[in-house]
Formats: C-alpha cells, sequence, structure tokens
C-alpha cells in the first residue's frame, strides 16, 4: 500500500500492535517511517489510534496501567520498546507538546530550564544563554524576555503553548511531537503556531496529530491517514490530498464521513 | 388555572430549594455566632471592677457585693439580685441571692475596698488600721496600703531570687540522685572515685539547701509581720498579711480610664501570670504554652507521616483491592471516638513503648517510670495519630486534584517519577495539603478526652521547656486549656467561684485556635496564587 520509499528514517515503525487495558486493540500492526527534519502529519477520525500512535514514540503510553505494546519503534535504529532503553534518556530525545497548554506553576525562566534542571545541568551562563534560544526559537522571547521570572500562569493561552514549545525544545530533542497543539487555540494564535512549526522543522523532526486537515495540509510534508487503527495510507502530502489513492482516504479528506 | 401553572412553575425552578439552603445555611452561622457572643458576653466582663454596693437589709444586717445579675423572683412578684460578696473565709460562699422586697437601702461609698487575695479569693470591705512593713511608716489610708503592699512586693521579689537558686539546687540535687542510684544498679564499687565526688557535692548541696531554706523562712516571716486590719459591712474584723494580697483597689473611687487600666492588667496576668487557687484565679500561662506546645509537636508528628502516606497511596501504590481496602479504613479512622484513641495512646506508647525505652536506658530508676508516664510527647504522638486520617485524605485529594497533563508535560521532558512528585505535584497540592494541616490542628486543639490519660494534668510542676539540659523536656506532663476548662469548671470545689474563669478559658482556647487557623490559611491563599491558574 505505500509506496513512498523513505531513505534513512528518523523513527521507523515496524509491525506495532498496541492493546490497552483488557486487550483491547487500538493498532493493528502498523508500518511507518519518518523522514529526519520533515513535518509527518497523522490524520484520522477520532478514536483511529493517532494519538495512540503518537505517544508510543516517547513510550507516555508506559504510564497506562496494563497496556501491552508488541513490534518495533526504531529510533535511529535502536529499538525504544528494547529492554534496555532508559525512559529517561528517550524522552529528552523524544520531546513533547500537548493538546492542552500545561506550564507548570513556576517562572517563565524556570519552565523553559525545566528538563535542563532536572538532568542536573546547573552553569547559570549556559541556563540563561538556552532560555534565549529556546525562546527565540519558538518566537516568544521578545514577548517575554522582559518578565523572564514572572509567572508562566499569566501568559495568554497561544504564549502558553509556545512555551510549552520552547520547554520542550530546550533539551534539543532529535524529534517533537505535537498532539493536536492548535486545538485549544484561536485563529491567531493557531497561525502563529503554525508559522513556527514551518521553522523549526530546519532543526528538528516534528510528527504532528492533527483533526484539522486543511492545518495538515498547510503545515506537513507528509501525512499518514490512519483508520480503527490501521494506517490506510502514508504519502507526500501534496499528492496525499490531492489524489489520494485510498477510497477511505478520500472519504475522509472530502468530509464524507470522520 | 393560571395559578397552578404560576406555583408549577415555581417548584420546577426550585424556589423553595433555594430558600431550604439559605435557611440551612442561616441557622449554621448563627448558632456558631450565638456560641461566639455567649462567650465573649461572659468572658470579656470578667476582669472589669465594677462598682461595689453596700445593702441595708430588713434584718437588720449589711452587705457589701458586686451586683452579678437581677432575674424575677419564683413567685414573679418583684426581682431578685445575684451579688458576689467575696469573703469566702468568712461566709463560707462568694454569691448570694437577694430579693429586692428586702433591701432597705443601697449606696456605693468610696471607701469600700476590693482585695485581690493569693487565698480565699477576694476580699471586700474597709480598711480599719495598718501594721506596716518595719521601717517604712505608712497611714492607714488606701494611699497608705498600697505604698506598704509596694514595699511587701518588692521584698517578695528579691525573695523569689532565693527561689530560683533553691529550684536549682533541687533539680541538681535530683540529678545526683538519679546519677547515685545509676552507681548502685551498676553496682559500681564504694570507693569509686566519681561516685565518692558524686556523694560529695550531694552532701554539699544538701546543707546549702538547708542553710538557704532556712535563711527563707526567717525572711518570709519577717515580710509576714506586715498586717491590715480590715472590717466587713457588718463590722466583723478579719486580719490580712499583707503579703497574701496580691493587690488592693477602690472600684467606687475609680474613673473609667483607671478600670480600663486595671481591666488591661488583669489580661496580661491572664496571659503571662501563673494559675492560683486551684486554677480558678491567676493566670493561665502554662496552659497556653502546653496547648500551643502540644499542637505544634503533634503537627510535627502528623504533617509528614499523613503527607508521605497519601503520596504512597496515591502516587506509588498499585490501585486495587488493597489500596481501597485502606482507603476506606483511613477514612474510617477519623470517625472513632477521640477516648478510644487516647486508651490506645496509653496501652502501646506509655506502656509500651515508653515502658520499654524505661527499661533499656533508666532501669536504674524503675518502678519510678521516666517516659513509662503520660507526658507531652505521648499527648503528642496519640494527637497526631488522631489526626493523620485528615492530613491524608486532604493531600490524596489534593494529588488527585492536579490535572493529568502537568504530569505527563513533566514526565515528556525525561524527568523521573520522584523529580515529577517533588517540583510539581507537591508545590501545586501544597495548599490542599495546608487545608488538612489546619483542620488537623483545629481538631486536636479541641481535643481533651484522650489527653486526660496520656499526660495532661491539672498544675504542672515545670514547664514542658526551661533552662535545664536539655531544655526541651517532652517527657514531663503538661496543662492544657481544654482540659482547664473541664477541671475548674465541673471538679472545682467552689464551681460558682469558678465560672468566669472558665468562659474565659473557652474564650482564649477559641482564640487559640483562630489564630492559628487564620496563619495557615494566610499561608495556604499566598501557596494558592502561587501555583494554580488564574483566569484569563
Amino acid at each position: 500500500m505505500k509506496e513512498v520509499k523513505i531513505e534513512n528514517p528518523i523513527v521507523q515503525v515496524n509491525n506495532l500492535r498496541f492493546f490497552y487495558p483488557g486487550n483491547a486493540r487500538a493498532l493493528h500492526g502498523i508500518d511507518l517511517s519518518f523522514p529526519e527534519k520533515q513535518v509527518t502529519a497523522l490524520i484520522g477520525p477520532s478514536g483511529c489510534g493517532k494519538s495512540t500512535l503518537l505517544r508510543c514514540f516517547n513510550r507516555m503510553n508506559d504510564l497506562i496501567d496494563g497496556c501491552r505494546v508488541e513490534g518495533e519503534v526504531l529510533l535511529d535504529g535502536e529499538n525504544i520498546y528494547d529492554r534496555s532503553t532508559d525512559i529517561i534518556e528517550l524522552r529528552r530525545r523524544v520531546g513533547m507538546v500537548f493538546q492542552k497548554s500545561n506550564p507548570f506553576p513556576k517562572s517563565i525562566y524556570e519552565n523553559v530550564i525545566y528538563g535542563l534542571r532536572i538532568a542536573g545541568e546547573s552553569d547559570k551562563s549556559l541556563l540563561d544563554e538556552r532560555v534565549e534560544t529556546s525562546l527565540k526559537g519558538a518566537a516568544l522571547w521578545d514577548e517575554v524576555k522582559d518578565r523572564l521570572n514572572e509567572s508562566a500562569l499569566g501568559l495568554s493561552g497561544g504564549q502558553m503553548q509556545r512555551l510549552c514549545i520552547a520547554r520542550a525544545i530546550a533539551v534539543n530533542p532529535r524529534v517533537i511531537l505535537m498532539d493536536e497543539p492548535c486545538s485549544a487555540l484561536d485563529p491567531k494564535s493557531t497561525a502563529r503556531v503554525e508559522e513556527l512549526i514551518g521553522e523549526l522543522r530546519e532543526d528538528f523532526t516534528i510528527i504532528i496529530v492533527t483533526h484539522n486537515m486543511q492545518q495538515a495540509a498547510r503545515v506537513s510534508d507528509y501525512t499518514a491517514f490512519l483508520f480503527e487503527g490501521n494506517l490506510i495510507e502514508f504519502g507526500l502530502t501534496d499528492q496525499l490530498f490531492v489524489k489520494p489513492r485510498s477510497k477511505q482516504t478520500e472519504d475522509y479528506i472530502t468530509g464524507r464521513f470522520g | 388555572m393560571g395559578k397552578t401553572k404560576e406555583m408549577n412553575k415555581y417548584w420546577r425552578v426550585g424556589e423553595p430549594m433555594v430558600w431550604l439552603s439559605a435557611a440551612a445555611l442561616s441557622v449554621t452561622l448563627l448558632s456558631a455566632i450565638v456560641l461566639l457572643i455567649v462567650i465573649m458576653v461572659n468572658g470579656l466582663g470578667v476582669f472589669w471592677p465594677s462598682d461595689l454596693q453596700e445593702l441595708q437589709l430588713k434584718n437588720g444586717t449589711r452587705l457589701v457585693g458586686q451586683l452579678i445579675q437581677t432575674i424575677p423572683t419564683a413567685d414573679e412578684s418583684g426581682l431578685r439580685r445575684q451579688y458576689k460578696i467575696a469573703n469566702r473565709d468568712l461566709y463560707g460562699l462568694d454569691f448570694r441571692w437577694i430579693d429586692e422586697a428586702q433591701i432597705v437601702s443601697e449606696d456605693t461609698p468610696a471607701n469600700v475596698l476590693a482585695l485581690e487575695r493569693v487565698e480565699h479569693g477576694d476580699f471586700y470591705g474597709f480598711l480599719k488600721s495598718l501594721q506596716p512593713p518595719a521601717g517604712h511608716p505608712a497611714p492607714a489610708t488606701l494611699a497608705g496600703l498600697q505604698q506598704s503592699l509596694e514595699m511587701v512586693a518588692k521584698e517578695k521579689d528579691d525573695l523569689s531570687e532565693l527561689d530560683g537558686k533553691l529550684q536549682d539546687i533541687s533539680y541538681r540535687m535530683e540529678q545526683l540522685r538519679l546519677e547515685l542510684l545509676k552507681y548502685d544498679y551498676n553496682k559500681v564499687p564504694e570507693n569509686d572515685p566519681d561516685r565518692i565526688e558524686a556523694i560529695q557535692e550531694q552532701q554539699g548541696l544538701k546543707s546549702e539547701f538547708s542553710n538557704l531554706i532556712e535563711v527563707q523562712t526567717s525572711r518570709t516571716a519577717k515580710i509576714r509581720q506586715a498586717k491590715a486590719m480590715f472590717a466587713d459591712a457588718n463590722g466583723q474584723d478579719k486580719e490580712v498579711v499583707l503579703a497574701d494580697i496580691v493587690q488592693a483597689y477602690a472600684p467606687n473611687q475609680m474613673s473609667k480610664f483607671e478600670k480600663s487600666l486595671f481591666y488591661f492588667k488583669k489580661l496580661v496576668e491572664l496571659f503571662v501570670g501563673q494559675p492560683r487557687e486551684s486554677n480558678t484565679e491567676g493566670g493561665l500561662f502554662p496552659a497556653i504554652f502546653g496547648t500551643i506546645m502540644l499542637i505544634f509537636v503533634m503537627s510535627l508528628f502528623s504533617f509528614p507521616l499523613g503527607v508521605i502516606a497519601a503520596i504512597y497511596l496515591r502516587e506509588y501504590a498499585k490501585e486495587g483491592i488493597l489500596v481501597r481496602i485502606v482507603r476506606i479504613a483511613v477514612n474510617n479512622l477519623a470517625g472513632i471516638p477521640s477516648i478510644v484513641y487516647g486508651i490506645f495512646g496509653l496501652g502501646f506508647f506509655i506502656y509500651g513503648i515508653g515502658h520499654t525505652i524505661d527499661t533499656l536506658f533508666f532501669p536504674e530508676r524503675l518502678p519510678t517510670p521516666t517516659f513509662g508516664t503520660g507526658g507531652l510527647l505521648w499527648a503528642s504522638l496519640t494527637l497526631a495519630l488522631l489526626t493523620v486520617p485528615v492530613v491524608i485524605v486532604s493531600t490524596e485529594e489534593a494529588l488527585g486534584a492536579i490535572p493529568r497533563e502537568m504530569r505527563e508535560g513533566s514526565y515528556a521532558l525525561g524527568s523521573t517519577k520522584f523529580q515529577t512528585l517533588v517540583r510539581i505535584l507537591l508545590p501545586m497540592a501544597s495548599p490542599g495539603i495546608m487545608t488538612g494541616l489546619i483542620l488537623a490542628m483545629a481538631r486536636a486543639a479541641g481535643e481533651v478526652a484522650p489527653l486526660m490519660i496520656t499526660g495532661v494534668v491539672k498544675l504542672a510542676p515545670a514547664l514542658p521547656i526551661d533552662g535545664h539540659f536539655p531544655y526541651l523536656h517532652l517527657e514531663r506532663k503538661f496543662m492544657h486549656l481544654g482540659f482547664h476548662i473541664y477541671d475548674i469548671g465541673f471538679q472545682s470545689p467552689n464551681v460558682e467561684a469558678a465560672k468566669p474563669m472558665v468562659f474565659v478559658t473557652t474564650l482564649l482556647l477559641v482564640m487559640i485556635v483562630l489564630l492559628m487557623s487564620s496563619i495557615a490559611i494566610r499561608l495556604r491563599n499566598k501557596m494558592k496564587k502561587r501555583y494554580t491558574f488564574g483566569t484569563f
């Protein structure tokens, strides 16, 4: 089914199956490759498993008691479901931005360097520099540079989400996972975040889950369409949206179901 | 037809429910306010030096007293008044009821005096003659009396220095006695140099002690030579030693300002003074100190224990039948009658742990217990057990109320469970945890039953903190405001005379609880502001 061949994928998924507690199967053997420094969108109707798939990449699903994963996810050629994998180290390499912005009840400064602090970094000059580059990277620096020590909870919704992006890129991850990052934002803030995703693509690999097909079309280079735990179609975004090969994909993107 | 429609709408909208809930709230608030008012009205007036009235009665006798209340007589034919007549040693009672019909005339003579005495309560009467302290002549007037009283007080102060010295010596002698007991117990030979030294020191102290006692006795006798003769309303004489008078004043001569000053002084005495007359007079300092110490030490145990237990239950324990049972058990623990905790404390802490400590560390003192008897430590631990469920429940709720995204956000940045807990969850849960602590403290401050069998006493010889090493004596017995109320209100021989003090003590207890709670609430609000989302 998938005809697009990805050379040197950064993340490769081989026959991934996922079971929620009580053996409810959410993913039925996914095979997928993600190109480096590109934006890949995961689309599909609610409950199709796109968020579950995303959360397999930083093993966030481990937090659910009684869930089970079979198959492989290779990050830079290493299986992250290997016994020897250090989850802490994995999550530093794979950052994540959530649907609801979740800044910690700390200052803006402390929010950005949270990942570095817990890794034991205490060099003040390095932290200062990292705060600046990360906030600039998240296009937030100009808005908050004068109030870095104020609570992050005083920011607007869009600013909070960009702060969460700054927080994720501060630890210099290989891959950034975004789980519907704009669904709680107003159109203006959404536009800024989308613009930001375009800029981040220069340095990071981004995998984004979105409900919004226009958004997928705007921000992504590749798109994967999932339906009921199966990968239906994967390809260049331009091709998938213009000329889908599968009937289900076509029905979904033209709004006939979902 | 239209009317029923109106009524239907009335019920549907739920108007009656609104009224019902408002009424329920009002009743609750009202009872709390009425309680406070009753306590305040009865408690705040106690120290006000009201005028003293002199009455001429139909049967020819006279009476001096302070009007307490006026009520209708039983047959409603007239009014009757209650007077505080004091002079307990002369009359045997402090209060008397007089029917207004019995009163021929009443007056407020300026020269009537009130004496606050060390023993036998107040004295109301007239000064007849004065025998001032040697070398300090003074006229037989109120001014002369007060001047002489000042002299006597100064001499008593000098003597109290001696008291301090005596206390130090007796403390040291007790230490030596225990040391010698230890030598005996360890079968140290009689000619051991340390032992001989201890015996010599003991003998030295003994003679020093008896010398000081002699000095004290002779000086006390000298001070007690100063006396004054008083007469009550009927002319009955009463000789009072000046050293036994705390203060003398003529309430009928005092201006409003002087009375306020007097009132204020009495309040200060209440906070810093020692109790007198089986606790019905004087200050409450040891009881206030004991209460605050108890709550403080209790919090020191129950706060960390409860928080850590809740963290395990919520964050680490695997959700299942066992955790559910534990949770139900913890919730029910809060409902066990407090006396049961007291009995547990007595059996487990005092007879179990305390006795074991005694046999291991202080075997030479047995059968006299050191830790194997009630004390501040055991009472605090008992109360800590009583309040720990409250802390656990509120901490668990606070942790559970933190949105999942917070945990996930922290984990996604590569933090461990422990780091997330310390850096994100605990700060965010802190307002809720504080709420638990406030509830726990309020509950502990009000408990009396478990304390009665774990170490509270009517009169403690020493405070739990003093100048002798190791300064903090948690094994000591202590006084407590709650027990104080029970004791003076229901166990004292002169209940009527103790009544004002019951209200004062109650007021004080309520105020301490309010004060501690409001400090904690302020702290909580500060945390809340810092760690929760503002609205936008």
